[in-house]
């Protein structure tokens, strides 16, 4: 795969700021929307990150006084916080275990079996995605309260899965269409049993969206503050709902720039990670199913 | 190394019959084509020896022993497919040695095979290399070193050159030859290219809606074509409708002579070879039609030359490079040899200069 992709020699950036001195003589349009796009996409991204060193910033100042670390220690030392990141860490990795357990053999029947109402299916993984997520939640809460899972752990990890349930269902899916089927005979030709075809041929080909798909599922999960919200208050508090209440309650701006700088960290990583593995086509092969 | 007995076989998809009551024996060490247009039958013929397809009825044996039982990992055949259709996640090595390591062989054993192999198919040194790092002809190659060094009693392959271009096309079909030659290796060989299979079968099977409709070495099928199906499919043939009476058969404004007593009176198709038009001085008596040259095109050695006979339509002739012709000449031509088709039955043949 990585023969496909040209390599970042120092000529990149040559040729970036030629095409970019090139487009805005011809283009002065689009030199404003990238501008205005990137003070939109990276101007929060910077007072935040300003926001999480800075010690003291005072009006009318482009940036802090003071910089340092000291609300750093000050953030990690809240228990509500210590006690919110690992178990923050821990649900994401169940919900997202669990969602591959239940979506990825389900990905896999829809990519090779015919069965009556199979696009119809498919196609209602969609619905949670389609509608105000605030309107599905409350009616669910609703259910929920019925059942006694409001502010309970088990409670969120359903409303995380319902998520979870388009991704780990969609990219595997396009995953398992894109193997050809002689591939696999081939295999079986040579005498392999079609376990053994599954876990060396099948499974490899798939690998790298089956990875991306649980990366992203990891990183949506991790996260997702509505449904926590709505379902897991008072008792179960997640680092998104956390850092939530520290924007709008707390008078300190830093602790919730600094959890939402711990935040965007690992997200970031993975979120580069899964656009390398997802540069193999699946998305594109795929998404016409 | 083993012979193959095709036995009434046939396949249904629902309502379609797919291949309808095949029989035929492929000796050993035969190499034999099965030669159809596509939705003839001919792959899904292929896949039900290979074991992807079951059978509807009939049997498939293999030196006289039923393998239809067996699913497609136990059969002793292999396939190489049309689509390139190695592991892209394995090295060459890896893609050939995959089988081999299923057979529990020792390390060295395998690791023989597989050179051997690679350079049976004139790659050597390619084991390190990823699928995506070969040409198309390079990647058929190594599907069918994979399916080589199997040892299969019989070799199955499914058009495995139609994606490749003309010219590696005719080379690795020589080098297949060869290879199979040199291995004394029974196979099987699907194609809808007549060149590919005259160029490369013992015998050809030529199908045609799910039946044989002939088998025969290819000379025969090209000299003798049993039925206007193959007569129109194998080479360049002219077609001409004539009707028989009095023991002739009269096509355009000319009559052509008919062995008595072989066609009943009525409707025939005259199947007429470019080549057994030949071209007579314009003062020859008897069966000369009067021509106007259409198109002249130069294929090499030789032209092939479109022609206009009044009442009879285009013609297609061959003719040597020595000779002159140009675009609205007019010509004489008679014919030499041709097959008279009636009724569905094997066709009679007449030959002018035998007589």
């Amino acid at each position: 795969m990585s023969t496909l992709n040209p390599p970042l020699t120092s000529g990149f950036w040559e040729r970036s700021r030629h095409s970019f001195v090139s487009m805005m003589k011809r283009d002065g349009f689009g030199l404003l929307a990238l501008v205005v796009l990137g003070l939109v996409i990276l101007g929060p991204l910077y007072s935040v990150v300003l926001w999480a060193f800075a010690e003291r910033w005072k009006y009318p100042s482009l940036v802090p006084t003071q910089f340092g670390f000291s609300f750093w220690s000050e953030t990690f030392s809240r228990a509500d916080i210590v006690a919110a990141l690992p178990f923050s860490i821990v649900l994401a990795l169940t919900v997202t275990l669990l969602s591959a357990i239940i979506c990825l053999p389900a990905s896999y029947a829809f990519a090779r079996m015919r069965f009556r109402g199979r696009q119809l299916l498919l196609l209602s993984f969609l619905a949670t995605n389609a509608f105000p997520r605030f309107g599905l939640y409350v009616s669910i809460a609703v259910i929920f309260f019925r059942l006694n899972l409001i502010g309970t752990v088990p409670g969120v990890i359903l409303i995380q899965l319902v998520n979870t349930l388009l991704l780990m269902i969609w990219i595997p899916t396009a995953a398992f269409q894109g193997v050809d089927r002689s591939l696999e005979e081939a295999a079986l030709d040579v005498g392999a049993s079609q376990l053994r075809v599954f876990i060396q041929i099948t499974l490899p080909m798939v690998m790298p969206a089956l990875s991306a798909a649980v990366l992203l599922t990891f990183v949506n999960t991790f996260y997702e503050a509505q449904g926590a919200l709505i379902i897991g208050l008072p008792r179960v508090v997640t680092m998104p709902v956390l850092m939530y209440s520290l924007i709008n309650s707390q008078l300190v701006t830093q602790y919730g720039a600094i959890v939402s700088f711990v935040l965007w960290l690992p997200s970031l990583l993975l979120l580069l990670v899964a656009q390398r593995l997802l540069r193999g086509g699946y998305l594109t092969a795929g998404f016409g199913v | 190394m083993a012979t193959l007995d095709i036995v009434h076989l046939s396949k249904r998809f629902g309502s379609v019959t797919a291949v309808k009551d095949v029989g035929f024996t492929v000796n050993d060490s035969e190499f034999m084509c099965i030669l159809g247009p596509s939705g003839c039958g001919k792959s899904t013929l292929l896949r039900m020896i290979a074991g992807f397809e079951e059978l509807s009825a009939g049997d498939i044996q293999i030196d006289h022993e039923s393998i239809a039982a067996l699913p497609a990992n136990k059969r002793p055949t292999a396939m190489v497919f049309q689509k390139y259709t190695l592991w892209p996640h394995m090295t060459v090595h890896d893609n050939i040695a995959f089988g081999l390591g299923l057979r529990q062989l020792s390390r060295e054993v395998i690791e023989r095979k597989v050179k051997e192999s690679l350079a049976l198919v004139g790659l050597s040194g390619y084991e390190a290399r990823y699928p995506a790092q070969l040409s198309g002809g390079q990647q058929q190659r190594v599907a069918l070193a994979r399916a080589i060094v199997l040892e299969p009693k019989i070799l199955l392959l499914d058009e495995p050159f139609s994606s490749l271009d003309a010219i590696l096309r005719v080379r690795l079909r020589e080098e297949l030859k060869r290879i199979q030659r040199r291995l004394k290796i029974t196979a099987i060989f699907v194609t809808h290219d007549q060149e590919e299979a005259l160029s490369l079968a013992d015998r050809i099977a030529v199908m045609s809606g799910g039946e044989i409709e002939q088998l025969d070495h290819p000379s025969t099928i090209y000299s003798n074509p049993q039925s206007l199906f193959v007569a129109d499919f194998i080479g360049a043939m002219n077609l001409l409708k004539g009707v028989v009476q009095d023991g002739t058969v009269r096509v355009g404004e000319k009559q052509l002579a008919v062995p008595s007593g072989k066609v009943s009176n009525g409707e025939v198709t005259v199947a007429l070879r470019p080549e057994d038009l030949v071209l007579v001085p314009d003062t020859q008596i008897g069966t000369v039609w009067k021509a106007k040259i259409d198109q002249v095109m130069d294929l090499g050695h030789y032209r092939k030359v479109l022609v206009d006979v009044p009442q009879l339509g285009d013609l297609k002739i061959f003719i040597s490079k020595a000779v002159n012709l140009n675009e609205g000449e007019t010509i004489s031509l008679a014919p030499t040899r041709y097959l008279i088709y009636q009724n569905g039955n094997p066709p009679v043949e007449v030959n002018q200069q035998a007589q």
